[in-house]
């Protein structure tokens, strides 16, 4: 469906050839596009929000596949990126005067940009640590920013309000114009945009935005650093790479997204609920499923990531809805096929395909069919 | 590759754009012969509920079994007759217990529904309290903290879990086992329904001038010996557990193991008749019961019938979710009645025929209910009991339903 891009390594000297290869590329794109644009004039509320929480995916799985894939840094902590950057939202936004909760009562849209801002902090906090630690031991020390979250949730009841009620985020509004189904009645051919549609728009606009800048550090210089990093730190400290300010930047730039998917993810939910225990919104499986997005997109690939968000977030969702219209997986009891078990055992299986096959995950899948079509021979393989 | 990439693309855009976009939804209101007014969820044949249910997550069982009672009700309400000449059809969705597919699913179940009978699990409640009041659909969520009350399109049958733990503590006063001033454990799980009962041991202490050691757990704690063995040197008389049955079964065995023993409380969710064939069986006895809603073979007629119509429709292993997802349907039939009544069978009518509702009766499944006080528990009754191996059900009564005076003056959270 999704094109994928060249290899970010230096290229063989162009040949005609890359142009056209080049047109094409960015014609594919710009359908796609268009296609996303007019999907709520055809599809359902409910097809609409399964749409919405594949983007949420999409948007934290492009920022993980930065600090992982680009910058070779293990993190188990995205999960907690989203709680922050929801909790900050929910606060910034949130109408001040509230004697149970804290709020700040600013804009939607400022809010939503802060929330960016305080997870980045986060993560550059986070920093030193994450510049010390490589592999498996910076994911277990990661992985302690998850319970770190899950305390903080229960106990700061000001600003999450809690896990016995949790609190309701302002809805979103940009420039004065709300995402809900108040304000001014729109139709487009006929269609009454409403909250789920002007959602969808929403969404897309961010995730565009998310895909867009990722494309632009990874191409550009810093991507360059972080991946030099990623190979050999002395070989890039050598070159003048500063290894700790690549390691820091590329950690606060994850967290960044996955502030902006927590807030994404409130919205979704119109509710910001602190877990209960270390499995829900904000736990070790999020921060899993964000793990296996990447890792089937390929890691280090930007449209790889949004293919795993995909398959990981889209599954479930796509099967719930397809199994209460057709009765798909409607077993109950225990040894039932539901759609939830089907889409767990559809992505472990793709996990330890790509593990055992295609390293590269999809993306270099999709690298090399679109490059048998525009070169004589494959690329060498690194 | 590429090339039939964007032929693809493109073709997707054109045959897209030739089809028809999505029709806008038109309200299918308006009044039948009778004068009844309708809306969505309601034909001339049918009033169809909704049921957002976990068959397939971590509460599989109870969901089944309240899913079961449900149908009985159904079955049972269309054969008296149905109401305004219409049929009750059930319309039911499988979330897994999971907020984010419940949320997904139920833009799909919305527009066919009238309300629900059946809303599983907080967290599902909790994603989806906006819609509920976006849409003023009125539903019962098979959750009852009464934090949920705050939403007036919510309907909580049976009493709510502060009042449970109040009402429990009266009665472990009245036999004796506790006194004004004495310490008392309670062991929560940090979370809607966890922090909702200590609320009610705070009350009943701040009127007894009892002190609460409060210990806070999470719900996936399997182990609960260190906690009481806190509790032992704190010098608490006894332990309140809003817990899970499995951590009910640590906390009581722990309790007889060090020797401690003194009396345990447990609200409705603590106790599953499971616990009797446990390691822990032999230290139940210490366990009192509070619950609104009676297990599925309790000794009362209705109980009994359902039962039996339970035993000649299914196969699967009965629990208390069975008689409660009657009740609930129940509730609902008083309900729809009275909308009938006021020849208003939309959102609207439904919502104004709940705070009519003062004294909906479920043949003691539940306590009587009254839903005229929006933010108000519809009922502050429980029954005490203590497990026992040899009745049926697992439980036996020993005190039936009551109010402790107590639970008469608490303010619930949102009670105006």
């Amino acid at each position: 469906m999704s094109e994928v891009d060249a290899p970010p390594e230096p290229q063989a000297p162009p040949r005609p050839r890359r142009n056209l290869a080049k047109l094409v590329r960015t014609a594919a794109w710009l359908a796609l596009l268009v296609v996303l644009l007019a999907l709520p004039l055809y599809l359902d509320a409910a097809w609409l929000k399964a749409g919405q929480y594949m983007m949420i995916g999409g948007v934290g799985a492009i920022g993980l596949t930065l600090v992982v894939g680009q910058a070779g840094q293990l993190s188990l902590a995205h999960a907690f990126f989203l709680l922050a950057g929801g909790t900050a939202y929910t606060v910034l936004s949130g109408p001040a005067g509230d004697d149970r909760v804290i709020g700040f009562g600013l804009d939607p849209g400022l809010s939503l940009l802060g929330a960016v801002a305080v997870a980045a902090l986060l993560g550059l906090a986070f920093a030193p640590v994450a510049g010390r630690l490589r592999g498996i031991y910076l994911g277990v020390a990661s992985l302690a920013l998850v319970f770190l979250g899950l305390y903080f949730g229960q106990s700061a009841e000001e600003l999450t309000g809690g896990t016995s009620t949790g609190r309701t985020p302002a809805p979103f509004s940009l420039f004065g114009f709300p995402f809900t189904n108040d304000g001014p009645e729109i139709t487009l051919l006929g269609v009454p945009i409403r909250q789920a549609e002007r959602t969808w728009y929403l969404f897309l606009l961010l995730t565009v935005l998310a895909f867009v800048i990722a494309r632009g550090a990874v191409h550009g210089r810093v991507g360059r650093s972080w991946r030099a990093v990623r190979d050999n730190e002395a070989a890039a400290a050598v070159m003048g790479v500063s290894v700790m300010r690549a390691k820091a930047g590329a950690f606060a730039v994850s967290s960044a997204y996955g502030g902006l998917a927590g807030a994404m993810t409130v919205l979704w939910f119109d509710i910001l609920k602190p877990d209960e225990s270390e499995f829900g919104t904000y736990g070790i499986n999020v921060s899993i499923a964000f793990l296996a997005m990447v890792i089937i997109g390929g890691l280090g690939s930007v449209p790889g990531a949004l293919v795993g968000a995909l398959i990981v977030n889209g599954l479930p969702q796509v099967l719930a809805l397809y199994s209460a219209d057709l009765g798909w997986f409607s077993g109950t009891g225990d040894g039932a096929l539901t759609p939830v078990l089907v889409s767990s055992f559809v992505y472990g299986a793709a996990i330890v395909l790509v593990v055992l096959f295609e390293p590269g995950g999809l993306a270099a899948i999709g690298r090399r069919l679109t490059q048998r079509r525009f070169r004589r021979q494959p690329p060498e393989e690194k | 590759m590429k090339r039939t990439h964007l032929a693809a693309a493109l073709a997707a855009v054109l045959v897209l754009s030739a089809c028809s976009t999505k029709a806008g939804d038109s309200g299918s209101s308006g009044s039948d012969s009778s004068g009844v007014k309708t809306g969505k969820g309601v034909t001339a044949t049918e009033v169809t509920l909704g049921v957002m249910t976990d068959k397939s997550g971590v509460f599989k069982n109870l969901g089944l079994g309240v899913t079961q009672g449900n149908e009985l009700w159904a079955k049972d309400f269309n054969a008296a007759g149905g109401v305004c000449g219409r049929q009750v059809k059930l319309e039911e969705v499988d979330h897994g217990y999971k907020a984010d597919t419940a949320k997904t699913l139920y833009p799909q179940i919305e527009p066919k529904v009238l309300g629900f009978v059946q809303l599983l699990g907080s967290p599902v409640v909790a994603a989806l309290k906006q819609n509920l009041a976006t849409d003023k659909t009125v539903a019962a969520p098979a959750s009852w903290s009464s934090e949920l009350l705050d939403n007036p399109y919510v309907m909580i049958v049976g009493t709510t879990y502060d009042l449970e733990i109040i009402d429990g503590l009266s009665y472990l006063q009245e036999q004796g086992l506790i006194k004004d001033g004495d310490a008392i454990g309670h062991v929560y799980i940090d979370g809607e329904y966890g922090k909702n009962g200590l609320r009610g041991s705070q009350f009943y202490a701040k009127k007894h001038s009892l002190t609460v050691k409060e210990v806070k757990i999470t719900s996936t704690d399997s182990d609960l010996t260190n906690v009481v063995t806190g509790l032992k040197g704190a010098g608490v008389k006894a332990i309140v557990l809003t817990t899970t049955p499995a951590q009910t079964g640590s906390a009581v065995a722990t309790n007889k193991a060090l020797g401690l023993n003194v009396p345990v409380l447990g609200n409705n969710p603590t106790f599953d008749p499971a616990l009797l064939k446990s390691p822990a069986a032999g230290a139940l006895d210490k366990l009192t019961i509070v619950a609104s809603s009676v297990p599925f073979s309790a000794d009362l007629p209705k109980a009994k019938d359902v039962a039996a119509k339970f035993k000649a429709a299914y196969k699967e292993t009965p629990n208390g979710g069975v008689p409660y997802g009657y009740a609930v349907g129940e509730v609902w039939g008083a309900v729809l009645k009275k909308a009938c009544d006021n020849k208003d069978l939309t959102r609207d009518g439904i919502a104004a025929a709940l705070k009519q509702t003062t004294s909906a009766s479920t043949d003691n499944l539940v306590a009587a209910l009254d839903f005229s006080k929006p933010g108000t528990p519809a009922t502050r009754q429980v029954y005490a009991a203590t497990p026992d191996a040899s009745a049926e059900g697992g439980v036996k009564y020993v005190k039936p339903l009551f109010e402790a005076p107590e639970a008469k003056e608490y303010v619930a959270p949102h009670q105006k």
